[in-house]
């Protein structure tokens, strides 16, 4: 690495730590008397910030190190406003935050060396098909969706991973630049939404079609097909509209979620009070009401973050995630592997979408739809498969600065 | 693979756009939608507000105290000492009742959540001072405002006095009234009481204006058919339009009658030849541009006085009803009193106001007066006739029971058919005449004769306020 980019990496390293530590001092004095808990959190996540970026820099010095600055630093924000709202889910995320970067490190080393073992795209419908119906068979309802399956106490959400199978599978069924079985392609996707819509997970099934929408046309530059996508996309909208009740609750309270306060449009106004109360400036750390904002550790923490940190912290945060995707982007753009392009934008377009999505839906710029804001949301699913999806983008860039290509 | 790299360009550019809207978004809803988010009533924090915030006092004009808040055995408590007079205006804010009247209306300015500046926000920290929220200046007087009360003596009605000039409101009186100071003991009766008097009448009320409602047929006639002037007019007692009859009242006899004499004894079957010289749809916009049909402007809500539109075919029946406002036409008390403003004001409308201002617990005074936007309605010479004629009325016509010695008075008197009984009972006036100080519009319910009962009401308020007006 050139000595000017390293600083320029060390300066925004010491910068993450900074506002870890101020955060945890106040953290610290939130109960009105001192607790070292947050700033022993604080040790540890600056532990892990620095032994990962130095340690992968060392090991991998191929690899893009803005990719785990940039997460480290929205999954220090998340951690706070975590401990802020609930101090146990803070120490649990700590530690799927640990896990993720490891898995990190693993999925960064083993993309770089995969050797091009024949699997087809074949084996990645299989395997997202099964995941996505494993909590269908095994799985527990929850938040009104039945996708999560339980280990113990330990809720595993398996709809997070098939996202990377996903993308996979379209990367390679794809990596041709044209569909070549039609029908057995779409048929597989309808299945996979199915699964999804099956399953209840509408928010899911939404960030899937667009996925899959973007990687069709990146791949076939087939505007005919994206056209009919987005009028499909309109079509299954009213459909959903016209029989499901759900659908229709998530449209009203987009649509005037003043008509009921107290119910459908409570979730909504309650998130729209906190962004309100925010203001400019936000009312500083410790000093919002993220209690009276519903599923506020997963859905709505951004609001609740906006309340505290006002927008300019939230628009920040949003550049922050819009860096995230420019450099998935750089990353497909840099190699000149279709399977691994496509594999690489997929992941980027993953991401990208559902930041939209929760972001979008929390300040009812859109209609809600249940997705978590990865980084910052509770969960260890979503942590976990965003450190994953991470180290493939991470391994793919270390491929394409190894020179990969085959057309 | 070209073709595949430009693809993802494009991809780009569309998260780009995505991801700027959100800021965007989030810009227009920060700077435009924020402020009425917070003043919300659904919103959990203004509750939260109010037990951390020492709420503020309302004042009189007179700057006297008609609701602050004290402590009464370590607890806070709302202490309202305006009594049933001002009770419907004032409203309540109660935890259990919620909120209502002013009360409600400037929550936000009385609980100082309205601030916007974080550089004021800083300094009432730092100064300590935060705990406070702002207080509120009203315009009315109190004691003109328990004089209007109790010349009432418990009869339903309202009276609504403005400055014609201005549009300060003097008095805004609904009655039968009630005590905030006892709200809450007396909920139960109070909420079923069928004389509804937690309604304020002066600005919620709608009745039909009956005759009152003349000047505006007359102001209509003068701007557009100014010939009726010099004319008289025939009346059998009684008017047949499309087959229907509308006839003059008893004290009425059939003959010629000229304008003065016509708006003097308030004929219905002159006017109603008056109104139907000018064409409708220059009426009909006279009607709006005196206020009805229009959105509220003022500080304080005003339920909208409405003029339904008659059907484009047909419809004389209903135009001939509303020239001498009875038909389908619904006024407030306040808005008569803003038509009675409009000919004081020389032809000009100003928009009623309540809140003189607001002053901060640092003592910064802020202003929320509606913008004094003046719209000529009817020409200066326009008004000035109908000064005449209203002068006219007080002295030798339906009105002599408003006249004041040694001061003009202005007025006109109504007596309202309505489907609830006997007539209401209407009078709106200014005085003095030449230099009016000012408008007030007086109902009195079910109280027959308008100039009998409502038009000594409107002169002793009238009175009051002039003797601590005109030393």
């Amino acid at each position: 690495m050139e000595p000017r980019t390293e600083a320029i990496y060390n300066k925004n390293i010491a910068i993450t730590a900074l506002v870890g530590i101020l955060a945890s001092l106040l953290l610290a004095f939130k109960e009105g008397v001192f607790s070292p808990v947050p700033l022993y959190g604080s040790l540890i996540f600056i532990l892990i910030l620095f032994i990962g970026h130095f340690l992968t820099n060392y090991l991998f010095p191929n690899q893009d190190p803005a990719l785990f600055i940039l997460c480290c630093f929205i999954s220090q924000l998340g951690l706070i406003m975590l401990y802020r709202i609930n101090s146990e889910s803070a120490l649990k995320q700590l530690i799927w935050f640990g896990i993720g970067f490891f898995l990190y490190f693993i999925s960064s080393f083993v993309c770089r060396n995969w050797i091009e073992i024949k699997v087809g795209s074949l084996i990645f419908f299989i395997t997202t098909a099964a995941l996505l119906a494993s909590p269908l068979l095994f799985g527990v309802e929850l938040y009104g969706s039945k996708s999560w399956i339980a280990f113990d106490n330990v809720l595993f959400q398996p709809s997070e991973f098939a996202k990377i199978t996903f993308s996979l599978f379209l990367a390679d069924s794809l990596k041709n630049h044209k569909i070549e079985k039609p029908i057995y392609f779409f048929g597989q996707i309808f299945v996979v939404l199915a699964l999804l819509a099956l399953a209840r997970d509408l928010g899911g099934a939404m960030l899937f079609y667009f996925a899959a929408l973007t990687i069709i046309f990146a791949a076939t530059s087939r505007w005919d097909l994206t056209a009919l996508g987005l009028i499909g996309a309109g079509v299954a909208g009213i459909l959903g509209y016209q029989f499901f009740g759900h659908v229709r609750v998530r449209a009203k309270a987009w649509l005037n979620p003043w008509e009921d306060v107290p119910g459908k449009g409570y979730q909504i106004v309650q998130s729209l009070f906190a962004i309100a109360e925010g203001g400019f400036f936000g009312t500083g750390l410790g000093l919002g009401r993220p209690d009276y904002i519903p599923a506020v550790t997963t859905d709505f923490i951004f609001s609740a973050f906006f309340e505290e940190f006002g927008f300019l912290g939230a628009a920040a945060l949003i550049v922050v995630y819009f860096l995230l995707v420019y450099r998935g982007i750089k990353i497909s753009l840099s190699i000149e592997n279709s399977f691994l392009c496509l594999s690489a934008l997929g992941i980027t377009v993953f991401f990208g979408i559902q930041i939209f999505t929760i972001i979008g839906g929390v300040i009812k710029l859109i209609p809600m739809t249940g997705v978590t804001l990865p980084f910052m949301s509770y969960g260890g699913s979503s942590m976990v498969m965003s450190f994953i999806s991470l180290g493939i983008l991470n391994g793919i860039k270390m491929r394409a600065s190894g020179g990969e290509a085959d057309g | 693979m070209d073709k595949l790299k430009g693809n993802i360009k494009i991809i780009f550019i569309i998260f780009s756009v995505l991801f700027m809207s959100l800021i965007l978004y989030l810009t227009y809803f920060t700077a435009v939608e924020r402020e009425r988010l917070i003043k919300s009533s659904y919103n959990r924090r203004l509750w939260e507000q109010e037990e951390k915030v020492l709420r503020g006092t309302i004042y009189d004009s007179k700057g006297r105290p008609l609701a602050e808040t004290g402590f009464e055995g370590g607890s806070k408590k709302r202490i309202y000492s305006g009594g049933k007079a001002i009770g419907p205006l004032i409203g309540y804010s109660d935890p259990v009742l919620g909120r209502a009247g002013i009360e409600n209306v400037f929550n936000g300015e009385l609980l100082g959540i309205s601030e916007q500046d974080p550089v004021t926000l800083l300094r009432q920290k730092i100064l300590g001072v935060s705990e406070r929220g702002n207080d509120l200046y009203l315009t009315i007087d109190i004691d003109l405002q328990k004089t209007a009360y109790d010349l009432f003596q418990g009869r339903k009605g309202a009276l609504a006095a403005i400055e014609p000039q201005t549009g300060r409101i003097l008095a805004l009186v609904s009655s039968p009234g009630y005590d905030p100071a006892t709200a809450k003991q007396n909920w139960e009766v109070l909420s079923k009481d069928e004389n509804n008097p937690l309604i304020n009448r002066a600005t919620q009320g709608l009745y039909p204006p009956g005759s009152v409602f003349k000047i505006i047929t007359l102001a209509s006639a003068l701007t557009h058919n100014p010939e009726i002037e010099n004319e008289t007019f025939y009346t059998p007692g009684y008017i047949k339009v499309n087959g229907s009859i509308i006839r003059d009242g008893q004290h009425l006899w059939p003959g010629e009658y000229d304008l003065t004499t016509a708006f003097r004894y308030s004929s219905n079957t002159v006017f109603i030849q008056i109104g139907q010289r000018v064409e409708r749809e220059k009426m009909i916009s006279m009607i709006e541009a005196f206020g009805f049909n229009a959105s509220n402007r003022s500080d304080i809500p005003i339920a909208k006085s409405t003029f339904p539109r008659p059907p484009i075919i047909g419809g004389n029946v209903e135009m001939a009803e509303s020239f001498i406002g009875q038909g389908r036409l619904l006024s407030t008390p306040i808005q008569m009193a803003q038509v009675t403003a409009i000919i004081a004001n020389d032809g000009k409308m100003v928009t009623p106001y309540i809140a003189e201002k607001i002053v901060s617990p640092l003592g910064t005074e802020k202003t929320t007066a509606p913008k004094m936007s003046t719209t000529q309605v009817v020409s200066p010479q326009v008004a000035e006739k109908i000064k005449a004629l209203m002068v006219d009325v007080v002295k030798n016509g339906t009105g002599k029971a408003a006249a004041i010695r040694g001061i003009e008075v202005a007025g006109k008197t109504g007596s309202a058919e309505n489907p609830h009984g006997q007539a209401h009972a209407w009078f709106v006036g200014f005085a003095p005449a030449e230099n009016p100080r000012i408008a007030i519009a007086v109902v009195v319910e079910n109280a027959g004769s308008g100039g009998a009962v409502a038009g000594p009401i409107a002169r002793d308020v009238m009175l009051k306020y002039l003797s601590h007006v005109i030393q």
